[in-house]
């Protein structure tokens, strides 16, 4: 984890803003009166102190890569001195995600390389997250923020960012990868009001769930680090493959699962899998929410649950942080079931990575549906 | 459209087949003239010339239909495949012998297209192009993210919304724009309700009140900066209509080493109070401490700002303001009070002498996460600054505050949480004689106060809290001030938002105002129905 060679294309290509594309070489050293041998000497020192990166892993309150956490209180402070030095390279692309399937994207591409700080938990709404101030500090020192774009993290990334001042993470630089980009969004509306409840302009934005546009995130991410790391490009490249080997597999096995329920319908509390159903045929189009974002009301539910026995509806799809008691009477009514299903690694258990989140959601869905 | 087509193509192509039979049954019989044969060949090329015209076309309007971004679902079935033209991905598992498709054009656009030519579909959304082939991945990876650099963004860089709904539609305008409505109906024990609530958009008067209707507009002025501001409209107990610029200003966005510059009308970062509007605190009406100390109005003027956040592994951020301090939104500071006269004196209401006549607003405020649930953030902030009461009477007020937030692991909307938020002030005021040393005698007041509230949210929409106040003001035996009155105040409140953009909220106080050489003691109860409401896109709010 922890490396004591900074090789020249690091030292350039890294933290800090010695390293933001947006300035020439050497002109942040050279504002802060730090010139040539000065600069070799921070540069050594650097190389002895990359620990960082695994200690700010630790302040920061979302999920953080695994590592030791009772180190913490000790090395803060020692953290702190260290970190006065503007200007510290370190060996690992400091990457944030945003939310817990792009960080695994990332892992999977990044292997080693990238040192990963995920923002939102697996089991939150990740709509509304708190913008807290733990996470200005790991995106101030960010080389590269993945987020999902289509306006998902709306109302709590805008504020981090002003605060982070970061400019290698503004759209536009190869610092910022935004996951929607490339990506047809479906049930775009041509006119929105509220009155439609928490409706999105762009687009639904729960588009991860599907492998095809998983695999074209992890390709974004993979040219993305490749743009910053050039000389691991054939790592990230190599990862992608591999990656996307290991999808095209895993569709085959999951198409098959799935095949046998093609075009059922499906309930959900919420409407966050259409592209879920799309991929796999399958019609999840009976909501407990009489509105996205509006709470189950009693009229609405007994509609459900009329539509669901007239439609002999078998599943009911609920996240981590809905109310999965409603859920549960909704299925005691009409004899379904509940399925927990989750957008994001980690929500659910043994889902620590994107792919492993695909198999339990098939697994489940296709154990819910015999 | 598209059936019609790949009908009419069939019927073609088994035209040609026959004709292709025809042609090849008739070629060895003795009996076929060669102009029969050439007229067949000619025949077969007239029909291949067709069909090669119906391909493109069908082609030309895939093309179309995808630019008009109609998602293709697939549609395996029934399609022949006899025609050659480019078809949707099959439908997942259309039949057990093929394998499961592995890529969709219909949901990700993978077509190589040129660099610098951005696809863009309908809605404006970027849909970039990430070349599925190893080369560019390996050769040109710099040319791709170029390529999808200037596509137009998804997400405005710098504009804040807390819903995803802009008024002409996703990130298609250059501002956000929103207006916020928030009314109270109040009841009071007290005929002097303004003299009760000391903030200038609480309650002010029995009955229905509407102290804070404000349109708030917010963007990226250019690359380097981004705009805000607050108009505030606000209907007095008159009804007729005041406003206020309550905030305009622009502030950095680009500087290095985390540095932050601010310019214009905007609210001082003293505390947590004082910079919020009102329409987010928690309860109907302002702390006491607040209120009396920084102001009705809060503390907040024209001036910059520089603020800093330190490259520690926890967030730690300085900042430094300087205000004019002038008029009823300096309080405490160059404030010529009502007809002239603060604190009992007759002011004196002056230009700037030199640096010492502005408010200078210190701020150090540090956070960390106790847990992956929990976070605290405190901080310490000061403001220093003349008066208007004497020559050279000065005023230093100095602020404590600290906030803790516990979000569940598994929040919906939000919800549940608890946070509790604190603050205590104190100020030295050097109050003078007045303009011509007027006044009797010159008396240095040392007040403060505090409050505590606790906010629960305990299911999704609905958050109980209830606050503590408590104020000192010195005792005076000069200064009548009815503003000048030591009193404390508990306060519980209910709230429910239907969803984040309304908000009905019902609330009591009951409060004890303690004696003084002026003023005798009593007690007021109040209540207050809060309704609120906001249109359009509203900056998402710090945390």
């Amino acid at each position: 984890m922890i490396s004591n060679t900074v090789t020249p294309s690091r030292a350039k290509g890294g933290r800090g803003p010695l390293k933001s594309p947006s300035f020439a070489p050497g002109d942040s050293l050279a504002a802060l009166g730090m010139t040539g041998p000065r600069r070799s000497v921070v540069e050594n020192l650097n190389s002895k102190i990359n620990m960082k990166n695994s200690l700010r892993s630790h302040v920061v309150g979302g999920i953080v890569d695994p590592g030791s956490r009772h180190q913490r209180c000790r090395l803060q402070l020692f953290a702190a001195a260290l970190t006065l030095l503007p200007v510290i390279a370190s060996a690992k692309i400091n990457v944030v995600a945003t939310l817990p399937d792009l960080g695994s994207l990332a892992r999977d591409i990044g292997g080693d390389n990238v040192s990963v700080t995920v923002l939102a938990k697996p089991t939150e709404d990740p709509h509304f997250v708190d913008a807290r101030p733990s996470f200005v500090v790991a995106l101030r020192s960010a080389d590269l923020l993945i987020d999902g774009g289509a306006e998902l993290e709306l109302g709590w990334l805008p504020p981090l960012l002003q605060n982070a001042r970061n400019p290698k993470l503004d759209i536009g630089k190869p610092g910022r990868v935004q996951a929607s980009r490339g990506v047809r969004l479906m049930n775009v509306l041509a006119n929105v009001t509220r009155a439609a409840g928490d409706v999105h302009a762009l687009g639904n934005p729960h588009f991860g769930v599907d492998p095809i546009i998983g695999k074209a995130i992890a390709q974004h991410i993979a040219q993305s680090f490749s743009a910053i790391d050039p000389g691991n490009a054939a790592a990230y490249e190599a990862n992608y493959k591999k990656f996307e080997a290991a999808i095209n597999a895993k569709l085959q096995q999951w198409g098959a699962a799935l095949l046998p329920f093609k075009g059922q319908h499906i309930a959900a509390y919420h409407d966050s899998w259409p592209y879920f159903g799309h991929r796999f045929g399958l019609e999840i189009d009976i909501f407990l929410e009489p509105k996205p974002g509006i709470p189950p009301s009693p009229s609405h539910l007994a509609e459900v649950i009329a539509q669901m026995k007239a439609q002999k509806i078998k599943a009911i799809i609920v996240e981590p942080y809905h109310d999965r008691k409603i859920a549960e009477r909704v299925a005691s009514a009409t004899g379904a079931t509940v399925v927990d299903f989750a957008q994001s690694p980690g929500a659910l258990p043994g889902t620590e990575t994107y792919i492993k989140l695909i198999d339990a959601l098939v697994s489940r869905l296709a154990a819910a549906l015999k | 459209m598209t059936k019609f087509l790949f009908k009419t193509l069939i019927a073609m192509l088994v035209m040609i087949a026959s004709h292709h039979a025809l042609a090849q049954t008739a070629a060895p019989t003795a009996s076929a003239t060669a102009s029969d044969v050439a007229a067949l060949r000619q025949q077969v090329e007239a029909l291949t010339g067709t069909v090669k015209e119906l391909q493109q076309q069908v082609k030309d309007q895939q093309a179309a239909l995808e630019k008009a971004n109609i998602v293709q679902l697939p549609q395996g079935q029934g399609t022949s495949s006899a025609a050659s033209a480019p078809l949707p991905t099959p439908l997942p598992g259309t039949s057990a012998q093929e394998s499961f498709p592995t890529t969709d054009s219909s949901v990700v656009s993978n077509a190589p297209t040129a660099p610098g030519t951005p696809a863009v579909n309908a809605n404006g959304t970027a849909t970039g192009q990430f070349p599925t082939t190893d080369e560019s991945v390996v050769a040109t990876p710099a040319g791709a993210i170029s390529s999808a650099t200037s596509a137009p963004p998804t997400e405005t860089s710098t504009g804040s919304l807390t819903q995803p709904i802009t008024i002409a539609g996703g990130g298609k305008n250059y501002m956000n724009i929103s207006f916020d409505g928030m009314f109270a109906l109040a009841g009071s024990s007290a005929r002097d309700l303004s003299h009760i609530e000391v903030g200038d958009h609480d309650p002010q008067q029995r009955g229905f009140n509407a102290r804070n209707i404000e349109l708030a507009l917010d963007g990226a002025v250019d690359p380097y900066f981004e705009g805000f501001a607050n108009i505030v409209f606000k209907l007095d107990n008159d009804n007729a209509t005041e406003v206020e610029v309550e905030e305009a200003f622009m502030q950095t966005t680009n500087l290095p080493f985390g540095l932050q510059l601010k310019g214009g009308q905007f609210f001082a970062a003293f505390g947590r109070l004082n910079p919020m509007h009102p329409h987010v605190w928690d309860f109907a009406d302002d702390a006491l401490v607040h209120g009396r100390l920084l102001g009705p109005d809060g503390l907040r003027g024209v001036g910059a700002q520089i603020s800093w956040t330190l490259p520690t592994p926890w967030y730690s951020q300085l900042i430094l303001a300087a205000q004019n301090g002038r008029g009823s939104t300096g309080f405490s500071f160059r404030n010529p009070g009502d007809n002239g006269i603060f604190f009992g004196r007759e002011t004196t209401d002056r230009e700037v002498r030199g640096l010492q006549d502005f408010v200078w607003i210190p701020r150090w405020e540090n956070s960390v996460d106790l847990s992956p649930t929990q976070v605290v953030l405190a901080g310490v902030s000061g403001a220093f600054g003349s008066n208007e009461t004497g020559a050279n009477a000065r005023t230093q007020i100095y602020g404590a505050d600290v906030f803790y937030k516990w979000k569940s692991s598994h929040a919906e909307g939000g919800f549940p949480f608890v946070k509790w938020q604190s603050e205590v002030m104190y100020r030295r005021f050097e109050a003078g004689r007045g303009v011509d040393e007027t006044f009797p005698v010159a008396e240095t007041f040392h007040d403060w106060g505090l409050y505590s509230q606790v906010l629960w949210g305990f299911r999704k929409g609905w958050v109980a809290g209830l606050r503590g106040d408590y104020l000192h003001m010195q005792n005076s035996r000069f200064t009548d001030d009815a503003d000048r009155q030591s009193r404390s105040r508990i306060s519980a409140n209910l709230s429910w938002y239907p969803t984040e953009f309304s908000k009905l909220r019902l609330q009591y106080n009951h409060d004890f105002l303690e004696s003084n050489f002026f003023l005798a003691d009593r007690e007021v109860d109040s209540v207050f129905l809060q309704f609120e409401f906001i249109l359009g896109a509203h900056g998402a709010h710090k945390f």
